[in-house]
C-alpha cells in the first residue's frame, strides 16, 4: 500500500532506502565496476529520489529508477573519456575506469554494450523486470526490448564460460 | 541452445556475478542522503532551477553575493599571486599558472580567478559538470603539455601547473574536483564530504579539506557558455 501525506514520506523514503540500497549497489558497480564511483552515483541516484520523492514513490519500480539514473548520472560525466591528474598522485594521467574492482569477461562484456542494451539487460535480467514493465521504464516498445535483448544476450553469452564448450562440442 | 535458455543462462551468470559482490554494501547513511537532498533543495527554491545547473549557479552566486572576504572574486592577473583561503592562482614569469589547492571549497571562485587571469576555465563537482562543455579531444601529448602536477609541493598542498601557451585556439581548461576518495583516507565519511561539496558550492565559507583530493584536469571547446570565452 502507498502511503501518503508528508510525514510519512521520510519513513517510507527510509523503508526504501534500508531495502533497496546494497542490491542498486551492486547493480551498479557490475556496470561500472569502480567501486568508488558506483559509490558516488547510487548515492547521487538516492539524493536525487529524496528531493523527488513524491513522485519516485508512486512509480512502479523505485528501486528502477534509482538505477537507471544512477548509469544516466555515469554516462553524462564519463561520456567523456578523460585523462585526470591525480593530485595526490603527481603526474599521473589515470584511465576513466581507475579503482576497477570487479572483474570478469561477462561484466566487461556487459560494459561494453551500447547504453540501450545495457539497459535493457539491467532492467530485464538484473533487476528481474518483465518485457512490458521494462518497456515502460525506458518509454520503448515491448517489442524493440525484445530486439535489444536478442542482441545483448548473444554479446554476452560469447564471455560465458560455458560458451567456449559449447562451440567445442559441436 | 534457444533464445529463452540462452536469455536464462546470461541471467544466471550474471546473478552469480552480483552474488560475488554480496559483501559489497551501501555505507552512505540515510542522514547523508536527507542533508544532501534538503540542502540541494533549499537551493532549488532559491534560485528556482534544477538539476547541475544549480550547483554550478550556485558556485557563482556564492562568489558574487555570499563570499565572506570578497578575496576570491578578486582578480588574480596581479602580483603578488592571489592568497585565497582555500586555494591560490599565481602567474610564473614565464606566463604557466600555477593552482596551488589547499581545499576545494568556492569552486566557482577558482574559475572566476582563472578566467580573469585569461585562461578559458571551467570548474565544477563531480557529479555536476557543467552540461554546455564539450570535450576537446587530446592525446596523452597534448594533455601533458597543458598541464603538469607538481611534485615538488612540500607542504602536502595540490599543485596543478597550467601551460597557457600550449593550449590549442578554441580550447579551455576544465578542472572537476573530487575529494571523496581523499577525505575518506582520513576518516571522514564519504557522504558528508559528499554533502561538504555541494555545501561548499553554496557557502564558500564552509571548507572542505581536500589536500590530498582529486582534480580530474581535461580540455574543453572554448565558449561563453563553458569557459567563459
Amino acid at each position: 500500500m502507498r502511503v501518503r501525506g508528508m510525514e510519512r514520506g521520510p519513513r517510507e523514503f527510509a523503508e526504501f532506502y534500508e531495502s533497496t540500497r546494497d542490491d542498486c549497489l551492486r547493480i551498479v558497480l557490475l556496470n561500472v565496476g569502480d567501486r568508488h564511483l558506483a559509490d558516488d552515483l547510487v548515492a547521487e541516484a538516492y539524493t536525487r529520489a529524496w528531493i523527488s520523492w513524491r513522485k519516485v514513490r508512486e512509480l512502479e519500480m523505485p528501486r528502477a529508477w534509482v538505477v537507471r539514473t544512477a548509469l544516466n548520472t555515469h554516462v553524462s560525466w564519463w561520456r567523456r573519456r578523460r585523462h585526470e591528474v591525480a593530485l595526490g598522485d603527481h603526474d599521473t594521467a589515470m584511465p576513466a575506469e581507475h579503482g576497477t574492482v570487479v572483474s570478469g569477461d561477462l561484466v566487461a562484456v556487459l560494459r561494453r554494450l551500447p547504453t540501450r542494451q545495457r539497459e535493457v539487460v539491467t532492467l530485464r535480467l538484473l533487476l528481474d523486470l518483465d518485457t512490458e514493465t521494462t518497456a515502460r521504464i525506458l518509454r520503448i516498445a515491448p517489442g524493440t526490448v525484445g530486439a535489444h535483448l536478442h542482441k545483448a544476450v548473444a554479446t554476452l553469452r560469447t564471455a560465458m564460460p560455458t560458451h567456449a564448450t559449447q562451440e567445442i562440442g559441436r | 541452445m534457444n533464445d529463452n535458455h540462452t536469455v536464462a543462462a546470461v541471467r544466471d551468470s550474471l546473478a552469480t556475478a552480483k552474488d560475488s559482490l554480496a559483501g559489497v554494501h551501501m555505507d552512505t547513511p540515510l542522514d547523508a542522503i536527507a542533508r544532501n537532498g534538503r540542502a540541494r533543495r533549499r537551493w532549488h527554491r532559491l534560485t528556482g532551477v534544477t538539476g547541475a545547473m544549480a550547483i554550478m549557479a550556485g558556485g557563482a552566486l556564492a562568489v558574487t553575493t555570499l563570499a565572506p572576504t570578497g578575496q576570491s572574486s578578486s582578480p588574480a592577473s596581479h602580483a603578488p599571486a592571489a592568497q585565497l583561503a582555500a586555494w591560490t592562482v599565481d602567474r610564473q614569469a614565464n606566463g604557466d599558472i600555477k593552482v596551488n589547492v589547499r581545499q576545494l571549497s568556492d569552486p566557482a571562485g577558482l574559475q572566476s580567478t582563472l578566467r580573469a587571469d585569461g585562461i578559458p576555465a571551467n570548474v565544477s563537482v563531480l557529479g555536476h559538470p557543467e552540461p554546455s562543455c564539450r570535450p576537446y579531444p587530446m592525446s596523452q601529448a597534448l594533455f601533458t603539455s597543458v598541464y603538469h602536477a607538481d611534485k615538488t609541493a612540500a607542504s602536502g598542498d595540490t599543485v596543478l601547473i597550467i601551460h597557457p601557451s600550449a593550449l590549442p585556439s578554441g580550447a579551455g581548461v576544465q578542472i572537476g574536483a573530487t575529494v571523496v576518495r581523499a577525505a575518506e583516507g582520513r576518516g571522514l565519511h564519504r557522504a558528508d564530504v559528499n554533502q561538504a561539496i555541494h555545501h561548499a558550492a553554496l557557502q564558500p565559507a564552509h571548507q572542505v579539506a581536500a589536500h590530498n583530493g582529486v582534480l580530474r584536469a581535461v580540455l574543453v571547446y572554448a565558449s561563453q557558455q563553458c569557459t567563459g570565452s
